[in-house]
């Protein structure tokens, strides 16, 4: 399980600095989130 | 039960990578002139702000979104809006779903404080929410709705309050 937090860990990091500064990642979150609130909506 | 609550950790800690994803994605808009998609932005800042005569919004057939700014609390998001009689509208479907009042805060926020800026292909207007319940006009405005967007909107929709329709008016 150690090896698990830590992989855990760095892929939080590693996702919010892509989030943040590649471009598109931001649009492609927003556009997925996009699509299970509309269907969770109806 | 060990394996019961080994997995429950690995699911939390999995899910905690698309979380961390949609946090992160709507503390950055929150910092932007203007909204995505979902998330809100911040204040609308850049554009020239319209000043003169009614504009003839009969151009907004042609526009599928606009950027929506309320002043209080001053953060923006991205909606449709329709155009009838001369007049602007913009609405919130959703309402009287669990969802929808999670999702959407503006109308609330709108209902209580109307003072709005719009920017449409970059310029600003600064205007006034008021929110329409019932009336004929209904007919014609979610008529005008429904032909532009693939959207359920209808007279008895709004009526019902699981549709909130403003009209965008002019601020005095």
């Amino acid at each position: 399980m150690k090896y698990f937090y830590w992989f855990i860990a760095v892929a939080v990091v590693v996702t919010a600095l892509a989030v943040l500064f590649v471009p598109g990642v931001d649009d492609f979150v927003e556009q997925t989130l996009l699509g299970y609130l509309g269907r969770a909506a109806r | 039960m060990k394996i019961v609550k080994r997995l429950t950790i690995v699911v939390l800690c999995l899910l905690l990578i698309p979380a961390t994803a949609v946090a992160t994605a709507a503390t950055k808009q929150r910092f932007a002139d203007g909204p995505n998609q979902v998330f809100s932005g911040g204040p609308l800042e850049s554009g020239e702000l319209y000043v003169g005569p009614e504009p003839d919004w009969s151009f907004v057939s042609e526009v599928p979104t606009i950027e929506l700014q309320l002043l209080d609390p001053p953060r923006s998001r991205r909606i449709w809006t329709a155009e009838y009689d001369g007049r602007l509208y913009v609405w919130s479907g959703y309402m009287s779903t669990a969802v929808g009042r999670l999702w959407k805060h503006w109308p609330v926020q709108a209902e209580r404080d109307g003072r709005a800026v719009i920017r449409i292909d970059g310029i600003r207007y600064e205007r006034q929410l008021v929110r329409i319940r019932s009336g004929d006009i209904l007919d014609g405005i979610t008529a005008t709705i429904t032909s532009k967007y693939p959207s359920q909107t209808t007279r008895a929709a709004v009526e019902a309050g699981d549709a909130w329709l403003f009209e965008a008016a002019p601020r005095n």
